[in-house]
């Protein structure tokens, strides 16, 4: 037949008029988005590897990274809940339990440990806890269909109250063999939290950026028609999303009871950080959406900054300054990409 | 209709949908509606909305069932359908809207749902899917994507494309088109009838459902009409027309799809004189009379379009003058246009006619909030008095002036975006494409209330691509070519397919009109 060439032409009929500037500019926005970020990225850490001579050492690359290890897996698991409930800040997959989650999950290792009980059942605590967590978020956003905002809000209250009860407010100490191998160095003298982060991004990369679970991960949360129309069934995805997160939770607070040799107040504190970070790691993905390897740059990104200006001794008050305005930065400029997308 | 490939066997058939009936609630959707398609043929399905196309759609896809009625595929009875044997069957559908994920490359919105993988892992195989992706485009398409090109970066046609391919993937017996050409120009349709016919001529069935008329005609082998939930006629295509089938399923005469008002024109409104914008349209001169409605058509890229545009002030042009009443108007915004009292009511009206989350009087009064605004408060009894008024008028079917517009409609949605400028008093109103989408009740309803804003002393401007609608309702219609106003027909003494000619630029006495 005579249409093929019929055929490529119907493609691009819209090319014509499409090839002004403003269209140009819009092709461009991403890869000017993305490549600023990174940019940002090294300028960062070229500056305080300039400023400060300690700063580009294995020791302290080590220990960023290590410090890193606990928010870094726990924006690994709002990642993932963003992946599969869109990456709408408002309306979109959204995870404020997390960090109240990983308080209990710690309080919840250091009462066992206190209490007589071994690594393995206080591990496997932490972790029930943790997946409990993600399950009543699963159920409140796809049973009761509260937008995810909304619900895990709730759910951060309940769970930070659950902490309170715990602990009394107190801090529980926690010791034992597997907490020390956790909190000591690992091969060439870098810590081993820091093998763990970079061992958890990979298997959670590998599964999420790799399989067809995690291709359809992302068709749900972008797009559930789409998904739909493809014999997928959404709800369990979004279910799965949280329970995953949950999940992560758990694993945050083991770390966190090792890294801080129990429990301690304040695990709320970390919310913020972990809403910029995923909210940032996007900017690091060619198409502007949550991955987990975006997560790990921009987790290792405001790891290096707040590293560096400990470095620098700038003030720490600062820091939340720098992590608000990133926030606002990095939402204003997806939103408005998004917005003209959508002319 | 062309038999091109003869081979094809064209008997028995592959659906047969017999006295269908279903309730939903205390409402009958469907009562007692048939359906049979032949194999290898391309079968068309028109109705208004509401006469259970949609129903009987769904039910075929399996995602209703009957409440009586029986369905055979393949001659084989099955007393119901879900999704999953619909598919085993071999019928697959291709939604209206494109349901592609925008992040997605080609090869992954292709395969979603049936990925790949590496052969011994858990792993997907992006390059077997980008190799399968590449061959299969190029070998029906033609078509030559980049690998890492993304659903967010093609055109609305190509994204098409890629939606067909997922379901030639499956090597279907039978595609259902639900509505395909809806966001396409009409060149891309013109190549996506190229396509289905190629496709039927390899022994694909086709059930093609659309709402212009127009299309069934020139595309189908046969056409199956419905109306209330049944069906009222199949007919074959060599045997109707688009007028007859119109006419069927709204249960009038032919002559009352286009009505038309006599209506005395008045002295000239709107005066355009060699207007000129560089690269898109030259020289253009035309007047627009009080009372009268002047068609204007032409091709993508024709001008027409960018046209409109200029007047209503959302481009600008290079040279020429634009009076209004006689005045010298500089319409260089929207809003310098509308204080001359032009109206423009958009092709794309969800996006630019009316807002879809505020309520029909908020819309209604959205163009002329100046008049119902006291001491810079919003007078609320005044706004809900003019819109009801305006509801009554313009008979909007809504459950009150307090609903919201995106709970109508896409009749009763332009209707709204039309009252929003009546309010204002507007002397000139510019429709682009007033009755895309809408079904053909709608339509007579804009064209009824085209004809009264005439009647009313208004000068009507409509760009349309439906010629059998500028032909019915205009006094006049211009066509336009490359920019330039080639032809100028008195719309009582032509047809559609004189203007098409002209149209296309085929028309022989190519001449400039003043």
């Amino acid at each position: 037949m005579s249409v093929d060439t019929d055929l490529s032409s119907y493609a691009d009929t819209q090319e014509g008029a499409a090839k002004r500037d403003p269209e140009l500019l819009r092709r461009l926005a991403p890869f000017l988005l993305r490549g600023g970020a990174i940019l940002a990225f090294i300028a960062v850490f070229v500056f305080f590897a300039v400023s400060a001579p300690f700063f580009f050492t294995a020791g302290n690359i080590g220990n960023v990274l290590a410090q890193s290890a606990i928010p870094g897996v726990l924006v690994i698991g709002l990642t993932i809940v963003m992946i599969a409930g869109g990456s709408n800040v408002v309306t979109g997959g959204m995870d404020l339990s997390l960090a109240a989650n990983m308080g209990l999950s710690a309080a919840v290792y250091a009462t066992l440990s206190q209490a007589g009980h071994g690594d393995a059942a206080a591990i496997a605590g932490a972790l029930a806890t943790g997946l409990a967590v993600g399950a009543v978020n699963a159920a409140a956003v796809v049973l009761a269909g509260i937008i995810p905002l909304l619900a895990t809000l709730a759910v951060m209250n309940v769970v930070a109250g659950f902490e309170l009860v715990l602990t009394q407010n107190t801090v529980i100490p926690a010791a034992s063999d597997f907490l020390s191998i956790l909190s000591a160095l690992g091969p060439f003298g870098i810590p081993a939290l820091a093998y763990v982060l970079v061992g958890f991004t990979a298997i959670v990369a590998l599964i999420v950026q790799n399989t067809p679970f995690g291709l359809r991960l992302y068709a749900v949360g972008e797009f559930p028609e789409a998904a739909r129309a493809a014999g997928l069934s959404v709800r369990p995805f979004v279910a799965g999303s949280f329970v995953a997160s949950g999940f992560c939770g758990g694993v945050a607070g083991i770390l966190s009871a090792s890294y801080l040799s129990g429990s301690t107040t304040g695990a709320g504190e970390m919310l913020l950080p972990v809403v910029v970070t995923a909210l940032l790691g996007t900017v690091f993905s060619r198409r502007l959406v949550p991955t987990v390897t975006g997560t790990l740059l921009s987790a290792l990104f405001v790891g290096f900054l707040i590293n560096g200006f400990q470095l620098l001794n700038i003030s720490s008050t600062l820091v939340s300054g720098v992590q608000g305005l990133l926030i606002l930065l990095v939402v204003s400029a997806t939103t408005l990409l998004n917005r003209r997308e959508m002319q | 209709m062309s038999d091109a490939a003869g081979t094809v066997v064209r008997s028995g058939e592959v659906i047969r949908l017999e006295g269908i009936v279903k309730h939903f609630g205390g409402s009958t959707a469907l009562s007692g509606a048939s359906l049979s398609v032949r194999r290898g043929t391309i079968h068309g399905l028109v109705g208004q909305n509401g006469a259970g196309k949609s129903t009987l759609i769904k039910l075929l896809a399996g995602l209703h069932r009957q409440d009586a009625g029986e369905i055979e595929i393949e001659g084989k009875p099955y007393d119901r359908l879900t999704p999953h044997l619909v598919e085993e069957l071999g019928i697959h559908f291709i939604h209206q809207d494109r349901l592609l994920v925008p992040s997605f490359t080609v090869g992954e919105a292709l395969f979603l749902g049936r990925e790949p993988r590496i052969p011994g892992t858990p792993f997907l195989d992006r390059r077997l899917m980008q190799r399968r992706a590449a061959e299969i485009l190029g070998r029906y398409f033609g078509l030559r994507l980049p690998n890492s090109a993304l659903i967010a970066e093609l055109s609305t046609a190509e994204k098409q494309i890629i939606q067909i391919t997922r379901a030639l993937l499956n090597q279907p017996k039978v595609l259902v088109f639900d509505e395909p050409t809806a966001a396409l120009v009409h060149r891309e349709a013109e190549i996506l009838f190229r396509l289905i016919r190629r496709l039927r001529d390899e022994g694909i069935t086709v059930v093609y459902i659309s709402h212009y008329l127009n299309e069934i005609e020139e595309l189908c082998d046969a056409v199956t009409v419905l109306r209330n939930g049944r069906d009222v006629a199949t007919l074959e295509i060599g045997e109707t027309s688009a007028a007859e089938i119109g006419a069927l399923m709204v249960n009038r005469d032919v002559s009352e799809l286009y009505p038309k008002r006599e209506v005395a024109i008045g002295g000239t409104v709107l005066k355009v004189e060699g207007l000129s914008s560089p690269g898109r349209y030259e020289g253009v001169t035309f007047s627009l009379h009080k009372g009268e409605i002047l068609g204007l058509t032409g091709l993508l890229g024709s001008g027409a379009k960018e046209l409109v545009r200029t007047l209503f002030g959302l481009e600008q042009s290079g040279e020429g003058t634009v009076e209004v009443n006689g005045k010298v108007v500089w319409t260089a915004s929207p809003a310098a246009a509308a204080r001359n009292k032009l109206a423009l009511v958009p092709e794309d009206r969800r996006r630019h006619g009316v807002a879809l989350d505020l309520s029909v009087a908020e819309n209604a009064t959205l163009a002329s909030l100046s008049r119902f605004t006291r001491f810079g408060f919003l007078d609320r009894t005044a706004e809900i008095l003019q819109a009801e008024n305006l509801v009554d008028r313009l008979q909007i079917k809504t459950n009150g002036s307090d609903a919201l517009v995106k709970t109508l409609s896409g009749g009763n949605q332009q209707k709204v975006a039309i009252a929003k400028w009546l309010s204002r008093h507007s002397e000139i109103y510019i429709l682009d494409e007033p009755t895309v989408g809408v079904d053909i009740a709608a339509k007579i309803e804009i064209y009824t209330l085209i004809g009264e804003l005439a009647a009313r002393g208004a000068g009507v401007l409509v760009l349309s691509s439906d010629l059998d609608e500028l032909v019915g309702i205009t006094d006049r219609t211009l066509v336009m070519f490359r920019g330039r106003i080639v032809r100028e027909f008195v719309s009582s003494e032509t047809s559609a397919d004189r203007i098409l000619a002209a149209v296309a630029g085929a028309s022989e006495t190519l001449r400039h009109v003043g």
